[in-house]
Parts: structure tokens; C-alpha cells; sequence
């Protein structure tokens, strides 16, 4: 392991609002918010938009330090390096408000850092992210709770701070899988490396990251000399993939939201997922509201490529729903 | 008409069908911006798009609101906004989806020295 390098670990916000009337319709909610005021929001988190698709449901926007995604009532960020999530939340808040929109739901999630002592305020501890949470959500959130998720391994834990109101209802059939992988496989890891003018369509194409779902539609970047992102963009799901390739502290991550009527295709995706990146480690969190068995079909998936379960640990949390976070390593470790 | 310099927005089918014929015509390369007012992304490139009509008057920039011009849209097969269609002569030479100032940017000069 390098002594330093980026961190390709990410944390994850995801808001839900709501507001009078029912703004579901396209272009309303959240959407509405002009491109000044989102990039007031990604200036306090330290990063821009460096490309973006929209569709009839949501916005997907690929930036500097990960990616974007604008629903009419949902907001998805997830940022990696140094950057400062958290302090997306107060102009956030307040940009919601204009628009009538009040927060109904929070869930902020990330996995262990590699490097962590990198880590500004207030990501430098979880016990600083969950204060700084608690101070920063309003008090009608009333429904806490913060946890970190353990496995056997100690680079892989998973964190999870959720708060909600009395209101909010998690939509029943839809589940959300966010992959971390550690320790990639050096030569199918140099694909992520530009050579000449690589666009990040070359890449996409190369290593074989455009067949995991060829539904989407994809907005990906290569970043000199290396590293890529994409999202994808199939109706109202979005998937994201985010890639480190520097030996030492090479990192890759995966996230699709499904719905349970298209469970089938999760297991083709996760092995595909498998097969780009071959990683020595990687975990699996699927957050689902109670009763699916989302995280069976990920572990039989993953023991079929080559991968063995290390651990599993379960959770319930208020308006989240369930978490089921899973380690798996190679088999010959 | 002199609209050069500036992106041409086409607001019914009558329009758009007369602005693509006469884009055929000139043998310029026609950049069609297929947009929708509610769509974030589409505010992002506009500044863009805005700055490269002025500063390439030999290039045709249209746009068209995929609301305005659903039947356009639909013939065209747009699902994902912004989509910028290239067209020379009449035909489509390229295509790109999603606001990525570098692509559009080369895809451009590729297209409008060719």
C-alpha cells in the first residue's frame, strides 16, 4: 500500500424532499435549480460538472471528484479525494427551500479511507461527520441513526448515518447496490490509463464497461493521465462508476439503483462488474426496504466468479430500510 | 435573416423544416441542439453552445425544444438531452449525447473543416 495517494473511497449523500402539491412531473422540484446555484452547492464540496445528460426523470451530471444525479424530489452526491460533502447540505437546504421543498429524508454512506489522515473537516472521523450531520439536518428529522457496519477485514467497514421525519415512505420496489472494490487487477486496471486522445467513449468501449448495461445511456470522462467516471442513464435508474487505477491504492466503484421487477439483470451486471475489474476485495452494500433478498443473488453472483463471502452484516434504518453489507476476496487469499 | 453568430431557435416544424433546408443548401455543417427547458444539463452547455455560433459564423447552430417540437424529436429519436445532431449536406455525420464541452468543441472543428 502507498504512503499516500488519492482516495478514490467515496461518501455518499442522498436527500429526499417533498413539498406542497406533488411535483413529479418532468422539470419540476428540484430540477428547476439553475446551474448558478448548483455549482454554489459543488463549490462548497470542491468540485465542478465536467459533463452532464438529462433525460424525461432525472439529471446526471460526471464531475471533477465523481458525480450528480437530480431527480425532481431526490438529490444523489458522490464525491471522493478530499472533497467536503457534507458541506453541500446547508446551501443545499437552502436552494430546496426556495423552490418550496423541504427535506424529508437523509442517508449518508461511505466505506473506510485508505488514506484517512488526508481527510479535511469534517470527514475526519465519522463520529465529526455524524456531529456534523446532526447540527446541519433540521430538527423535524427526528428519526437518527448513525453505524458502522463491520467485516472481517479491516480496510473494508461501511458507515451509515440516516434521519428521516414521520413521513417518509421508501419506495417499496426499488433497491440501490453500492460496490467498492480494492487491489484491481494491475493490467486490466492500465485500460483506465489515456494513451493519446483516449476520449472516455474509447474507454467505455475498451473495457468493456459500455456491455454492463447497454440500455443506458452513458456519459462517461477520462482524466489525464488516468482515472475514469461514467454514469448511465436507463429510465428513472442511473448507475455511476468510478475509477482509480494508480497501483498502491488502485479503487474502482460500481452503484446502480434497480427495481425488484428487473432483479435478474443485477447478476449479469455484478459479473460483469467482476470481470473489468478482477479486485482482490470487494464489498457490496444493497440498501432495500424490508423483505427482498437482493443480497442472496449478489453473493451467489460473486461465488461463481471466483469471489468468497468474508462477511455479512445486517441493519435496519428509519426510512432507509434494510442494509446488507457484504466482504468478498478472491479466493486465493 | 442574418443570423450568424448566434444559435437559430426553431419553434415550429414549419421553421425547423425551412432552417434544415436551407442549412442543407449552404453545405455548411449544421449543429442541431435538441433541448428541453427542464433539463439541467441543457443549461450547463448553453453558454457554451452561445460562445462557439459567435465565434464560428460558418457553422449553423439550431435548436429545438423537444416539447416545442415533440414529432421532431421523436423522428430524430432523441431520449436523452442534450443531443447534438451534425449534418452536412443533408445527412448526419455524427452525433453527441450529453453536454461534454470538449467533444463538442472538437467534433466541431472535425466536422467543419471536413
Amino acid at each position: 500500500m502507498a504512503l499516500s495517494g488519492f482516495e478514490g473511497f467515496e461518501k455518499r449523500l442522498e436527500l429526499h424532499f417533498s413539498g406542497d402539491g406533488d411535483p413529479i412531473t418532468a422539470g419540476e422540484g428540484l430540477r428547476q435549480l439553475d446551474f448558478k446555484s448548483l455549482e454554489q452547492i459543488l463549490a462548497a464540496v470542491q468540485c465542478t460538472v465536467v459533463s452532464a445528460v438529462g433525460n424525461l426523470y432525472f439529471d446526471a451530471y460526471v464531475l471533477s471528484e465523481s458525480s450528480l444525479f437530480v431527480y425532481p424530489t431526490k438529490i444523489v452526491i458522490k464525491t471522493c479525494g478530499t472533497t467536503q460533502l457534507l458541506k453541500s447540505i446547508p446551501p443545499l437546504l437552502s436552494h430546496a427551500h426556495h423552490l418550496g421543498l423541504n427535506i424529508c429524508s437523509c442517508r449518508y454512506t461511505r466505506g473506510n479511507f485508505i488514506f484517512p489522515k488526508s481527510q479535511p473537516f469534517p470527514h475526519t472521523s465519522f463520529t465529526e461527520e455524524a456531529i456534523y450531520l446532526e447540527q446541519s439536518l433540521p430538527n423535524h428529522l427526528c428519526y437518527r441513526k448513525a453505524s458502522v457496519m463491520p467485516s472481517k477485514l479491516s480496510s473494508h467497514s461501511w458507515h451509515v448515518f440516516s434521519a428521516s421525519d414521520d413521513d417518509h415512505q421508501m419506495t417499496a420496489d426499488l433497491f440501490t447496490i453500492e460496490v467498492c472494490m480494492t487491489e484491481l487487477d494491475t493490467v486490466l486496471a492500465r485500460k483506465f490509463y489515456r494513451s493519446g486522445d483516449d476520449s472516455g467513449k474509447e474507454m467505455t468501449v475498451l473495457t468493456g464497461i459500455v456491455d454492463i448495461n447497454p440500455d443506458a445511456v452513458v456519459c462517461d470522462f477520462a482524466f489525464d493521465p488516468c482515472g475514469y467516471s461514467m454514469n448511465g442513464m436507463d429510465g428513472t435508474h442511473y448507475s455511476t462508476i468510478h475509477v482509480t487505477p494508480e497501483d498502491g491504492y488502485s479503487y474502482a466503484s460500481f452503484e446502480c439503483v434497480g427495481s425488484i421487477h428487473t432483479r435478474e439483470d443485477i447478476g449479469e451486471m455484478l459479473k460483469k462488474v467482476v470481470q473489468i475489474f478482477r479486485p482482490a476485495t470487494m464489498s457490496v452494500s444493497t440498501t432495500t426496504s424490508v423483505g427482498q433478498e437482493i443480497w442472496a443473488r449478489v453473493k451467489n453472483v460473486l461465488e461463481s466468479v471466483g469471489l468468497s463471502c468474508r462477511s455479512c452484516a445486517v441493519d435496519e434504518f428509519p426510512a432507509t430500510g434494510c442494509i446488507v453489507f457484504q466482504t468478498f476476496t478472491t479466493r486465493r487469499t | 435573416m442574418a443570423e450568424e453568430g448566434q444559435v437559430i431557435g426553431c419553434h415550429t416544424v414549419e421553421a425547423w423544416t425551412e432552417q434544415l433546408q436551407k442549412g442543407n443548401e449552404s453545405k455548411k455543417l449544421v449543429v442541431v441542439d435538441f433541448t428541453a427547458s427542464w433539463c439541467g444539463p441543457c443549461r450547463f452547455i448553453a453558454p457554451v453552445l452561445a460562445e462557439l455560433a459567435k465565434k464560428l459564423p460558418g457553422v449553423i447552430f439550431l435548436k429545438v425544444d423537444v416539447d416545442e417540437l415533440k414529432s421532431v424529436a421523436t423522428d430524430w429519436a432523441v431520449e436523452a438531452m442534450p443531443t447534438f445532431m451534425f449534418l452536412k449536406e443533408g445527412k448526419i455525420v455524427d452525433k453527441i449525447v450529453g453536454a461534454k464541452k470538449d467533444e463538442l468543441q472538437q467534433k466541431i472543428q472535425l466536422h467543419a473543416a471536413a
